[in-house]
């Protein structure tokens, strides 16, 4: 057996620390002492030690690491020393080079975080370099265009034909039949409540997007009809603390919508395109007759796997045996045109999963998106902003120079070399750097939760990360020795003799480099002003253009469809309130996250002649043209007492797209329901965000919608709203009123828009800011050198003005040249910017004068701080101490 | 003047170092102190006293002999030296002097 011994690693630890010619009785003491514990408690003997060795490391027993002094430690501590001491002798140059430096590497480290959160998306999968999602991309020299939906029946073929794809696996990500927004409970429970995001799919996807499940298995959680996967947040929101498989869930109260549950999966994690609770499958469904095999209808995303080793390039060119086998010849039979368009332009492409996210921006899909131009446009700024702070330290350390000459000439007399010296003011910089650092880390840290919530993130400093204290500091030298290295070989290049005889021209003689790194500070901020200006004028433009309807006063009551029919009732008792003025039900309103839908609209008789007008077809009731505003411009409204004939109306768009003169009267059909007689024309109004175009669109009578529009008296709004909540509960007691409000709905759609900007202001404000703290350090110095000058040209009679003008005029000047730079530049990529937007303010030359003329007035008040307290000195002070 | 005044562990440890007389090392004092005051005493903060003691001349030491329980390695023997004692002494002097002072009603009252 094995005699116990005291532990190793405590042993080795003390030894490691602990003064030689301490060791030995120390360890003597403790092994003494770990046997006569052992006999008394064998089992507390180790710990024992240990916290004998703990307790060892106490100053007097530590071994002096100093012992050994060698010469390089001595100087470094001393070149620490030394910078130290010129650190705290001028305390607002310190100030203004740390500050600058802080700030700069906090928003840099603030949009490093954000970049990396948008990197991150869709990373998460294993098998990700071999899953693909199809897009369709047609390329029309007029109009190329991407969107991601496919026919039903190409799963089939492209499981059969193509020996290179592992998996298919189909999504419908909208509002589709049960899809999209649902009123819900499950069976047994009374309360119905509302909620968002049901997706319909194929039980492959859950296998190709690697979904992680809580209960059940990736196999068998959608493999039989009618059943649902449902998230763990749900799953313990109706089913608490239970498993839920097997349950039933019923949607909208609708007899044919009964679900069960065939699985719980783990939540989506936040960087995941896909984000939903609940997966319908795709097993057994077939919307209507012949759906499934058929080559109409895109309604479909299509996601795939790839055998490892296949070539995705070669595979897109097969690929267009789908579009000549199938899709042509179906259109072509139908007589329709779109063959000819599909046979020439038409491809499919395959998009890598970890592209969805932030290489999506010209594709129509369903999932909000990053734009990878942001990431780099905001990567930009954080090199922009380091680099403006780091400007500000070499000019600031060049223009101090003066001050450190003595210092430096005396060193060489003594016998210094010039690399030691380099060495020295390295040291100096780099210790700027760390401890710029650190405030900006801390700085960070009390930023980030009011950043999260304007970038919409939820970030975190990963502190906890292997890599990111070596990266922090490693970074802090590297900055360190950059912005070190000029000042350093600047300062010691001085003759010593010429220095010390004392005619040094004080820090004049870098001069034209300090204004050419000013000129370049400035070219960056006035670039950044112009940006922010035209982004806020652009911004304001959309959100308070007039739409062709009133967004102000409608409140929406959702989920109406449940009320079946009782629904007119409710109508009615809503109208019989005294502040609501009309009320309409509709499937789709002119703001986002209500239906949408496409369909070819043909003039009656000329399908196989022509082409079709593609256009939106919204099921409304006859008050909703009232109710939202619009104009009618031909023709009549819908008349309440003449519904049958299928009475639709159309917009201005698509009577120009029918291309008939007169549309009243004229027959259309979309080849799905009998002909629709377009009865009036109203005005064109903004359904979409004004990015797009204004498309096609008509409105056609139909029951059963979703949506109640309420127009209502803005004078009391909590009284309406409170009354209407009433009117709910008595006619639907077990569900919970749903309601928003038109205008706070419009103002979404541009949330992403606006969000971007807001961080584009914060940062470039910053920019501007850092800029300025190096124009005020540096004007302070001039003056500072200057004083003598001055006193003297007081003293001859030189009024206030007249100082100022002399100590600010050389810096408006460089203001001046940085305008002239930074306004075509601007110009040029701003013009870029706004031709992304269909509706845009036209780009002046008065905006950019107007971020010139910012910029030169933050630059004139930052330098007329110092300059005026020059010229408002008393003389004597400058002048008394020769 | 400077007559140095000593901490309330640094007696404690004195005085066990010339109870032990001869055997004054590490752990016999740990053990004496533990015996006899019934407090616990970890050997870190022991040597640190030890240090400082012998810092101020009051404790001299030497290494003694090699002994198989601690795993071949020596003890180091601690010993009063003159100033020790005499610091000792001035200290109970001073107790006693205050204790003296005390008027024997303040303490023999319940």
């Amino acid at each position: 057996m094995n005699d116990p011994r005291p532990p190793k690693l405590a042993e080795k630890l003390l030894l490691r620390f602990i003064k030689e010619d301490l060791a030995e009785e120390v360890l003597g003491d403790l092994d003494e002492k770990y046997y006569s514990v052992l006999e008394k408690h064998p089992k507390k003997a180790n710990r024992n030690y240990w916290y004998q060795v703990l307790n060892y490391i106490r100053p007097f027993a530590l071994k002096k690491t100093k012992s050994k002094y060698s010469k390089l430690t001595i100087m470094f501590n001393n070149n620490f020393k030394v910078a130290w001491r010129s650190m705290k002798r001028q305390k607002m140059y310190s100030a203004i080079k740390i500050g600058g430096f802080s700030i700069g590497i906090m928003v840099c480290l603030l949009i490093l975080l954000y970049i990396n959160d948008d990197l991150s998306y869709d990373q998460q999968y294993q098998e990700k370099h071999r899953v693909y999602r199809l897009v369709n991309h047609m390329n029309d020299p007029t109009d190329t265009e991407r969107w991601t939906s496919f026919s039903p029946a190409i799963k089939k073929v492209l499981e059969s034909d193509y020996p290179e794809i592992e998996t298919v696996g189909r999504l419908i990500p909208f509002d589709w039949f049960n899809g999209g927004n649902n009123q819900m409970r499950p069976e047994g429970q009374d309360i119905i409540t509302y909620e968002e995001g049901f997706m319909y799919a194929d039980p492959e996807l859950l296998d190709i997007l690697e979904v992680q499940m809580v209960y059940g298995s990736t196999e068998n959680a959608l493999s039989n009809p009618k059943s649902i996967l449902i998230s763990e947040d749900k799953a313990s929101k109706y089913f608490p603390g239970e498993n839920p498989i097997g349950k039933t869930i019923i949607l909208n109260e609708d007899t044919a919508a009964h679900y069960t549950i065939g699985g719980v999966m783990k939540n989506f994690p936040k960087n995941s395109h896909l984000q939903t609770d609940f997966l319908l499958t795709l097993v057994g469904e077939e919307f209507w007759p012949g759906e499934q095999s058929s080559w109409c209808c895109s309604n479909y995303n299509t996601y795939l796997r790839l055998y490892d080793g296949s070539n995705p390039t070669q595979l897109e060119s097969k690929l267009l045996s789908i579009r000549d086998n199938h899709l042509v010849p179906h259109f072509r039979q139908r007589g329709n045109l779109w063959a000819d368009e599909l046979e020439k332009f038409y491809s499919i492409e395959l998009q890598g999963v970890t592209d969805i996210h932030l290489r999506s921006t010209d594709i129509h899909s369903e999932f909000s998106k990053g734009d990878i131009t942001m990431v780099w446009l905001f990567g930009i700024i954080a090199i922009i902003v380091l680099a403006l702070a780091s400007i500000n330290f070499i000019n600031l350390s060049t223009a101090k120079s003066a001050n450190r000459a003595k210092e430096v000439g005396l060193r060489k007399v003594i016998g210094s070399g010039k690399s030691t010296l380099v060495f020295q003011f390295l040291t100096e910089s780099i210790l700027y750097s760390l401890v710029s650092f650190i405030l900006a880390i801390i700085l960070a840290v009390i930023l980030l939760p009011y950043f999260n919530i304007i970038a919409e993130k939820s970030l975190s400093i990963p502190f906890l990360e292997w890599w990111f204290i070596p990266l922090i500091i490693a970074s802090a030298v590297i900055i360190g020795v950059i912005s070190g290295v000029y000042p350093a070989f600047y300062l010691t290049a001085f003759k010593p003799l010429s220095v010390l005889r004392g005619d040094t021209s004080r820090g004049s003689k870098s001069a034209g480099l300090r204004s050419v790194l000013v000129v370049f500070q400035f070219t960056a901020s006035i670039l950044l002003i112009i940006g922010a200006v035209v982004v806020n004028e652009q911004m304001n433009y959309i959100t308070r253009k007039k739409v062709g309807f009133d967004k102000d006063q409608i409140l929406i009551i959702h989920g109406t469809n449940t009320l079946g029919q009782k629904a007119e009732s409710f109508k009615n008792e809503i109208k019989q309130l005294s502040s609501v003025e009309e009320v309409s039900y509709s499937n789709s309103l002119p703001v986002e996250g209500t239906m949408r839908n496409n369909n070819q609209f043909w003039i009656e008789g000329t399908s196989t002649t022509k082409e079709g007008v593609g256009a939106q077809i919204w099921g409304v009731d006859e008050d909703y043209v009232k109710t939202m505003g619009f104009k009618v411009v031909m023709g009549k409204d819908f008349d309440p007492t003449l519904t049958t004939g299928n009475p639709i109306l159309i917009n201005q768009t698509m009577a120009k797209e029918l291309g008939v003169e007169d549309p009243i009267g004229v027959l259309v059909t979309n080849k799905f329901e009998p002909p629709y007689r377009i009865v009036g024309v109203i005005e064109d109004f903004h359904y979409e965000t004004m990015r797009d175009e204004i498309l096609s669109l008509c409105l056609r009578l139909q029951g059963g919608n979703s949506l109640a529009a309420v127009r209502f008296n803005p004078q009391n709004v909590d009284e309406t709203l409170s009354k209407a909540t009433e009117i709910w509960e008595q006619f639907a007691p077990n569900q919970a009123i749903r309601y928003s409000f038109m205008d706070e709905k419009f103002n979404a759609m541009y949330k992403d828009v606006q969000r971007t900007s807001r961080i584009f202001n914060i940062f470039s404000i910053l920019a501007v800011f850092v800029a300025c703290t190096g124009l005020f350090g540096l004007s302070g110095f001039m003056a500072e050198q200057r004083r003598k000058e001055i006193s003297i040209r007081k003293v001859l009679g030189a009024s206030v003005h007249s100082i100022f003008r002399l100590l600010s005029s050389n810096f408006i000047r460089l203001v001046l040249i940085s305008f002239v730079i930074a306004a075509p530049i601007g110009y040029h990529y701003l013009e870029k910017w706004l031709e992304d937007f269909e509706y845009r303010i036209p780009l002046s030359w008065g905006f950019i004068a107007m971020a010139g003329g910012i910029g030169l007035l933050v630059a004139l008040i930052t330098v007329s701080f110092e300059s005026l307290k020059a010229g408002f000195q008393n003389p004597v002070q400058g002048l008394r101490s020769e | 003047m400077g007559k140095y005044h000593l901490g309330e562990f640094e007696e404690i440890v004195l005085l066990t170092v010339a109870i032990l007389q001869e055997d004054a090392y590490g752990i016999a004092i740990i053990d004496e102190i533990e015996k006899r005051l019934k407090r616990k005493v970890s050997i870190g903060s022991l040597q640190t006293v030890l240090r400082r003691l012998e810092g101020k001349d009051m404790l001299s030491s030497q290494l003694g002999e090699a002994t198989k329980v601690r795993g071949g390695k020596r003890k180091r023997f601690f010993k009063l030296t003159s100033t020790g004692k005499k610091v000792l002494e001035d200290t109970k002097e001073q107790r006693l002097g205050l204790w003296d002072a005390i008027p024997s009603f303040v303490i023999n009252d319940p």
